[in-house]
């Protein structure tokens, strides 16, 4: 069954193009990761499939629903993690994920577990300012997560998560339908069965297992 | 989820940041006690002519303490990206509004709670429970109207300059019955009985249109 | 010439002809002598102001019902255009009032809520300056401009509250001779003419520059041939 069916993705910030007609399918359970130079849309595309941003042009569905009108029903089944973290500094680690766990309306043994599955169980009560960056990025996950999404979208996560970025990535992702914009072509062979690659804007080829030439 | 609890848990989110750092309340509680020091440098201040001036000076500085307060907080949610975080869990944005505005009160009305004091010991006005209310009401009306607002500037370059040119025209007419109202309860002829009903309809007036319009303005 | 001149011509040529019956026609006022002659331009662009406003209030409604570029279109070009009769009402009101109240200014009802009705239409024009063009921009000025409009009122019933001294309108109730009613009405006429024909002119060049820029029409979604049930 296909999650993401997008036709003609296209946005446009004022005269400046950022992704012109985008197409892509993705079955349950896959995982496709969106490869491509720092401005060539991966953000954009990602924020339009996370329905953080709606098209300027194009269609889109997501598990059978309107991904623009019908986003407000979206919210339970997609779990994002944007570019920027997104947190509160002041906040612990903990109460972060403990206030999400409020607004996605979800119990609070959530937080344990997805602290748990992100690694951040010891520093549960730090600060998020107090947090390394990589652990920021781990907490954003854990929050992205909190309502075990279905389908997950991921904005270069692997940026700062270190060594062992493959093998969280993998433990979060395992059961799930994901979308990965990354630098990292090692990463994207390893996690993903397809990519996506993106040049100015607009998808310059798909691949199956990949060896990207440049 | 029941919208009330989620104004509640972002108002309690934004309380608990604010006791943890302690960056706007004693910024504007300073600000306020210089507008007090400007005020009376400014003005020929004495026991005959306080009662006329000190409720202007009063409404300078809240109204200014106040865009300030409203500013940072839909700013600070922008700068951390975390206003998206919030937009993208099932949560209904008006209630994320309701609790931005609540937060944002709450701060004023500490703010409040250092001026009304110190006005009435720097210029012997009479510090009574009518003053009180007239300020507490004009800040309901007041707050919802600066948090609309500073949602609406927080997506948009200069956004300093932005938010007092739109706030403030809107804040006029809290000001103008907010200011009988306290005229009259330090003594000024006025009718604080009707100002005082004044400032109950603009609260209602404005607090039923903003939540209307908090969704257009949060929504994505 | 294309239609836009054309109607330029015409709009320009009222003006004149009203301009002909206000220091040709109407007779000059008892007591306040030939400075009362203001009072017809005075009026008529306020009114055509007002009108305007209306048009960015309808305007912005409509956008945030269903996202019609046109209707924001029409709010943009409203919000400058009632900017430019505001300025003219303020500025004819303060050279009457010189010779007429001994002051430029006093703070009544009229004088101040048209001064907050500046303040915020400059606001709103800022706003779309500085937004991003296009949807966002348009929707968070639709919502600055319909407070505006319920803004208006309300610092106008406040100050009337609080105290006023403006003569009343004297239209209503006759007091006008009969040769300064038709002038009058005559010039509110040329000047809605002018203001929608500067409306139509600056739709026209905000249709281009959302050409220049590329402004979208609303896009279709639908949904897919392939449903997947949501948990």
């Amino acid at each position: 069954m296909s999650v993401i069916i997008g036709d003609g993705l296209a946005h446009r910030f004022g005269a400046e193009m950022a992704l012109e007609g985008v197409d892509l399918v993705l079955d349950s359970g896959e995982h496709i990761a969106v490869l491509g130079d720092n401005g060539a849309g991966k953000t954009t595309l990602l924020r339009i499939l996370a329905t953080a941003l709606r098209p300027t042009a194009g269609r889109l569905s997501i598990a059978g629903l309107d991904a623009v009108r019908e986003r407000r029903r979206l919210r339970h089944y997609l779990g994002y993690v944007a570019h920027a973290p997104g947190l509160y500094p002041a906040l612990s680690a903990a109460e972060n994920l403990q206030f999400f766990s409020d607004l996605q309306d979800v119990d609070r043994r959530r937080v344990d577990e997805a602290l748990d599955v992100v690694g951040l169980t010891s520093v549960a009560h730090r600060r998020a300012d107090q947090l390394s960056r990589g652990m920021q990025q781990r907490l954003a996950i854990g929050r992205a997560i909190l309502h075990e999404p279905r389908l997950l979208i991921l904005d270069e996560p692997d940026a700062s998560l270190g060594p062992d970025a493959a093998e969280l990535l993998t433990r979060v992702i395992s059961d799930k339908t994901v979308v990965l914009a990354t630098h990292d072509h090692a990463l994207a062979n390893k996690l993903c069965q397809r990519s996506l690659v993106l040049r100015h804007g607009r998808s310059v080829g798909t691949a199956t297992r990949l060896r990207v030439v440049r | 989820m029941n919208p009330f609890r989620v104004a509640l848990a972002v108002a309690r989110k934004d309380l608990r940041s604010e006791w943890r750092t302690r960056e706007l309340v004693p910024a504007l509680a300073q600000f306020i006690i210089l507008a007090l020091l400007i005020g009376n440098f400014g003005f020929q201040i004495d026991s005959r002519s306080a009662p006329s001036i000190a409720p202007g000076i009063l409404w300078l500085a809240l109204v200014f303490a106040g865009l300030v307060a409203f500013g940072r907080t839909f700013a600070a949610e922008r700068e951390q990206a975390s206003l998206e975080a919030m937009l993208m869990t099932p949560a209904s944005p008006v209630a994320i509004f309701a609790g931005k505005a609540l937060a944002a009160s709450a701060l004023l009305v500490i703010c409040e709670a250092v001026m009304l004091p110190a006005l009435s010991i720097f210029f012997g006005t009479p510090f009574s429970a009518d003053v009180i209310a007239a300020v507490l009401l004009a800040t309901v009306g007041m707050a919802a109207l600066g948090c609309l607002f500073a949602a609406i500037v927080a997506r948009i370059r200069a956004r300093e300059l932005l938010l007092p040119l739109l706030t403030l025209p809107l804040w006029i007419p809290f000001v103008i019955a907010g200011g009988v109202a306290v005229q009259s309860a330090m003594g000024l002829p006025g009718n604080y009985q009707q100002a005082i009903g004044l400032l109950i309809d603009f609260d209602i007036l404005f607090v039923v249109l903003t939540s209307l319009a908090a969704r257009f303005v949060l929504d994505e | 010439m294309n239609r836009y001149e054309k109607a330029a011509a015409v709009g320009v040529a009222l003006m004149l002809l009203a301009a002909g019956a206000i220091f040709l026609y109407a007779p000059d006022d008892a007591l306040q002598g030939p400075v009362q002659r203001i009072f017809y331009l005075h009026v008529s662009s306020a009114i055509a102001a007002y009108g305007c406003f209306a048009v960015v209030l309808v305007g912005g409604i409509v956008y945030l019902r269903n996202e019609s570029v046109i209707a924001d279109r029409f709010a943009r070009s409203g919000a400058l255009i009632g900017l430019l009769f505001t300025t003219v009402t303020l500025v004819m009101g303060m050279l009457w009032a010189k010779p007429i109240w001994n002051t430029f200014w006093t703070w009544d009802a009229r004088l101040t809520s048209t001064l907050v009705l500046w303040i915020i239409y400059a606001g709103y024009l800022l706003v779309r300056r500085l937004a991003e063009p296009g949807r966002q921009g348009a929707r968070l000025a639709a919502v600055v401009g319909i407070f505006g409009f319920i803004d208006v009122p309300v610092v106008h019933f406040s100050v009337t509250w609080w105290r006023t001294q403006h003569p009343g309108p004297i239209v209503v109730n006759n007091a006008l001779p009969p040769e300064m009613l038709a002038t009058f009405l005559f010039t509110l006429v040329c000047t809605l003419v002018f203001a929608a024909v500067l409306i139509a002119i600056r739709y026209r060049i905000e249709a281009l520059l959302d050409a220049k820029l590329r402004i979208a029409e609303p896009i279709q979604v639908v949904p897919a041939q392939r449903p997947e049930a949501v948990r």
